[in-house]
């Protein structure tokens, strides 16, 4: 297996350095159009980073296109007129510098994304995607008319709608870059491997990971310690970058640029490659991007010659007189529909197969037993970790309000070390608001949180994760479409420190770092019963495992606190023991506080040291599980009057 | 690749530039009604982006482009009357109605089609995936309007006559240029827009719309047929996207293949701009937006007026996501 696909990617390596020769020998001159759609592959692939990995839509990736492609053009053109032209600097610099000048404008256009989501983003980055050409277009004839003043006159700026012309042609010793277009094909394929060699890394590393984790779900991904604002505006930016090489290849190898070549279309070509080839999946979009070039360049000419004729031979005028390359965006258009109502995860598909279809999310799963956790696996760097011995969480006097309503009144709240805490109230009462606020994900509209004798007010909620608070929430959020090991590897995120250089160049250390941390991530899995299931899709664990998952990736950020919202909710007996077990476990064996939000209250009762009742936002009660039961209010309240008898009466548990 | 497609400054070849003898005050004045004729088309297109966007939380991206068949298919029953000038006063109370009926009727089938088609089966998949596929239609609709009227700008007969109000039927000299065009365009505007309202706040179907827009599975468990609502929705929005391609028509006497993508985006934008899923806002932004463009135009320059309308249009999803009238919980995690 592993013969053949060396085999395989050798015939491709080979297949790849003959073919420019073959096509000269044979007189074919097919590689000019073959070296543009690599560059259309490029784009495609940098594309893949930002809707791919990250799931961020950029509908004006056009725009990174152009302003790498500017960025060639107005440094290394001999043209005069502009107080950029007249340097004509080297190509092999300017290509660097219009790589960092698209990330860097990649981060400038995310930065104001990063507070919208989903398809306000993608209008944003539209919005971008248009101005930028418009800017192009009128940067070329600038005057500014204040009341009669001209301080500025007919400036050009970027050559207006002419665009720039010429543009200057790499230079190296011996290689005929002006007549010859073989040293071009090289020059991209070279770009396009390096590019695909450091994605599939960057792909396989920590960002790569967290890109899919905020992917999956963004708030989830921040509660574990992601931080959603720089872990965006990398994506953004890198994928930025490698439109930079691909614009400034470009506009060196067509010797001319004109804003024409930069609009919405072109963003939507793009997005056509990496949706069909399937986001997310490098090997399915170099696919998707060769099979649209092939369809726009060679497929729509060569059948209108076809039918044409066909229309000739048979007398149909109407025949003889179409163009289906006037048909381009039509088919363009056609194949977004077609792919998405068909086959929305591409043709190659994510790395990771579903094993249950992506559509039927009602088949029914057969929970298969799990092994318990184990005391004797709890992993060894997870208990002895030093400096990480169990810490207060001190909340005085939070409240928070959602327009008139008083969600959280004045809510004092202590978790002393090692302590379990159970938070219970009615539906409605305030609970997961007041987790939202630990975890700073709801700021409070006063009051004081201290953990550990630093305060959390004003943190972002990955910074929280930081200090060492970890939660879990009420509705499971696990990143459903990445692997179980992959979830609980995001969870130690926080605790990794590999950068882009580090994810890309693969120093000694990062490997280190990477191998302790999957090492870890096996143990935590084996400790919670699901090593045997490290390759699943999250998504396809039955419904107990998905909650002990989650304790695992909040485990794998390595907490002093523990934040649990309804662990048992939806589970059955069974299940429920077990779990009840496992807290039972952490606290003791790991030294970790817990936090509890609990309706089942046989297993409240049961493991809390300590429980707070909240009802209307206010804290009505508070003490241990024996005080709690025959408070007044809290029977009133939330128990109900005729708890008491009632759990006399109830011999056996449930 | 296509750098032919927006080389008009503005929305449309504009009829109307300033006289070289105007004082600042009329020249403002002239471009603020200018500002509302636009606004009001914007308005009637910008109603369909909110209403569907309120109901399935999705940003139909054709339907801009159905607005530009709007306009060609109102055309196409012009042709098909046998109307090819001025309408005289009596063809103006009886073919006019019944072409912006039939043109309403046309586009609101289209909508509900592209619907069924190209959104339904995707209800239940992730927020993307429709609007993928909106994208690809919308390409589809506007290369299909390319192969049907070709590339080139088309003329839209002159059949609304064009009187200067102020001189002629009062008399007044004034710079200012008031055409019963411009009034037409408010007078088949306003109406429209009184009808949707009155259609969404008095109305069983609109009340199922509302209710729907609030929550779908308990419109679903109070008996409400959701998909029939959504249905009437791109039924409504498909009208109005109809009426305005009409409007268009008829006030600018000029057509061409990319125009819905344009109107469609400064449209979407006036939604965004009031407070998308709100009506009213959607009325109000539409008539925000065509002042601004206007005042872009005049004031600083045709050529900015696309960047400066999506500058608008990213300052207020970043800023301020629930617009001016919108409630706040539009955009849902």
């Amino acid at each position: 297996m592993s013969v053949r696909r060396h085999l395989g990617a050798a015939s491709l390596v080979l297949l790849l350095l003959v073919y420019p020769f073959a096509d000269a020998a044979l007189g074919l001159q097919t590689v000019h159009a073959v070296s543009d759609g690599m560059i259309y592959v490029l784009l495609a692939l940098g594309l893949n980073i930002v809707v791919g990995y990250a799931g961020l839509l950029d509908l004006g990736y056009a725009a990174f296109f152009a302003i790498g492609a500017y960025a060639m053009g107005l440094l290394n053109s001999p043209v005069l007129g502009s107080p950029f032209y007249g340097h004509a600097w080297s190509f092999w610099l300017c290509i660097w510098i219009a790589a960092a000048v698209s990330a860097l404008l990649g981060a400038v256009i995310g930065a104001p994304t990063l507070r919208v989501r989903g398809d306000y983003l993608a209008i944003i980055t539209l919005g971008f995607g248009e101005i930028i050409p418009v800017a192009i277009r009128n940067l070329g004839d600038v005057t500014v008319e204040i009341t009669g003043w001209r301080p500025v006159e007919r400036l050009n700026l970027t050559g207006g709608e002419n665009g720039v012309n010429p543009v200057g042609r790499p230079y190296l010793p011996g290689v005929p870059f002006e007549t010859d277009p073989i040293p071009w094909y090289f020059l991209i394929l070279v770009i396009g491997a390096a590019s695909l060699w450091a994605m599939n890394r960057l792909r396989d590393s920590r960002l790569g990971r967290a890109w899919m984790a905020i992917r999956e779900d963004e708030t989830a991904a921040d509660c574990t310690g992601v931080n959603p604002v720089s872990t965006k505006l990398l994506a953004f930016a890198l994928g930025a970058s490698f439109s930079g090489f691909a614009g400034s290849v470009y506009a060196a190898k067509l010797q001319a640029i004109t804003p024409g070549a930069f609009e919405f279309q072109v963003s939507i070509m793009l997005l056509c490659m990496v949706v069909l080839g399937g986001a997310g999946s490098l090997r399915g979009v170099v696919l998707g991007a060769m099979l649209i070039t092939v369809f726009d360049r060679v497929i729509l000419a060569q059948t209108t010659f076809l039918v044409r004729g066909i229309g000739r031979t048979l007398g149909v005028p109407a025949l003889v007189a179409l163009d289906l390359t006037l048909w381009r965006w039509f088919f363009f258009g056609l194949g977004l529909v077609l792919v998405m109502l068909l086959r929305p995860q591409g043709l190659a598909g994510r790395r990771v197969q579903p094993v249950v279809d992506a559509e039927d999310d009602t088949a029914p799963i057969v929970p298969e037993p799990s092994a318990p956790p184990r005391i004797d696996v709890v992993p060894a760097w997870l208990r002895a970790a030093p400096g990480r011995e169990a810490a207060l969480l001190d909340v005085r006097g939070v409240t928070r309000h959602f327009g008139g309503v008083v969600a959280l009144n004045h809510v004092d709240l202590r978790v002393p070390g090692g302590a379990i805490v159970g938070l219970i109230g009615p539906n409605g009462a305030g609970k997961t608001t007041f987790f939202n606020v630990v975890t700073g994900l709801v700021r409070p509209d006063e009051g004081r949180l201290e953990f550990a004798g630093r305060s959390l007010l004003r943190l972002r909620p990955n910074a929280i994760v930081g200090r060492g608070i970890a939660r879990t929430f009420q509705s499971i959020r696990l990143f459903a479409h990445m692997s179980v090991l992959d979830n609980v590897l995001v969870g130690e995120h926080c605790r990794l420190d590999a950068g882009v250089g580090g994810a890309v160049l693969r120093p000694a250390r990062v490997i280190a770092e990477e191998r302790r941390a999957r090492e870890r991530a096996r143990e935590l899995l084996h400790f919670v019963g699901l090593l045997g299931k490290s390759d699943e899709l999250a998504r396809n664990l039955p419904y107990g495992d998905q909650r002990r998952l989650e304790i695992a990736r909040a485990l794998a950020t390595e907490p002093r606190l523990l934040l649990l919202d309804e662990p048992t909710a939806g589970m059955n007996p069974r299940e429920t023991e077990a779990l009840t077990g496992l807290i039972g476990l952490l606290r003791r064996d790991l030294a970790l506080s817990i936090l509890l939000i609990e309706h089942d209250m046989e297993v409240v009762m049961a493991i809390s040291d300590r429980i707070s009742v909240l009802d209307y936002g206010t804290l009505i009660a508070e003490g241990t599980p024996a005080e709690i039961q025959r408070h007044p209010r809290v029977i009133e309240a939330y128990l109900g009057t005729g708890y008491e008898a009632e759990l006399a009466a109830r011999g056996a548990p449930r | 690749m296509a750098g032919a497609r927006r080389t008009l400054g503005g929305m449309g070849g504009h009829l109307w530039a300033p006289h070289f003898r105007m004082t600042a005050w009329e020249i403002l004045i002239q471009q603020s009604i200018n500002g509302l004729t636009r606004g009001a088309v914007f308005a009637l297109i910008a109603l369909g982006y909110t209403m569907v966007y309120g109901i399935i939380e999705l940003i139909n991206f054709a339907h801009g482009d159905v607005f530009m068949l709007g306009l060609f298919i109102s055309l196409a029953w012009f042709t098909l009357l046998g109307v090819s000038g001025a309408l005289s006063p009596w063809q103006l109370v009886t073919l006019l109605p019944l072409v912006l009926l039939l043109t309403m009727l046309s586009t609101a089938l289209l909508n509900v089609a592209i619907d069924r088609l190209a959104y339904r089966p995707l209800r239940r998949s992730t927020r993307l995936a429709p609007l993928i596929t909106a994208i690809g239609v919308s390409f589809m609709l506007e290369n299909v309007a390319l192969l049907w009227k070709g590339p080139a700008p088309i003329a839209y007969p002159d059949i609304f006559p064009s009187v200067d109000i102020l001189r002629e039927w009062f008399g007044i000299e004034s710079a200012i240029f008031v055409t019963t065009k411009d009034v037409l365009v408010v007078a088949a505007a306003v109406p429209l827009m009184l009808g949707l309202h009155h259609f969404v706040t008095r109305t069983r179907w609109g009340k199922a719309m509302r209710a729907t827009a609030q929550d779908r599975e308990t419109a679903q468990a109070m008996g409400i047929d959701v998909e029939r609502t959504i249905l009437i929705t791109f039924f409504v929005g498909g009208a109005l996207a109809g009426a305005a391609g009409l409007i268009q028509g008829m006030y600018y006497n000029i057509g061409q293949w990319w125009m819905g993508y344009q109107a469609g985006l400064r449209a979407f934008t006036a939604a965004v701009l009031g407070g998308i899923g709100s009506m009213s806002g959607a009325a109000l932004g539409g008539i925000l937006i065509g002042f601004l463009s206007a005042w872009s135009d005049q004031y600083i320059s045709a050529r900015w007026t696309n960047a400066i309308v999506f500058a608008i249009l990213i300052v207020v999803l970043v800023f301020r996501p629930h617009g001016l009238m919108g409630d706040r919980t539009v955009e849902k995690a």
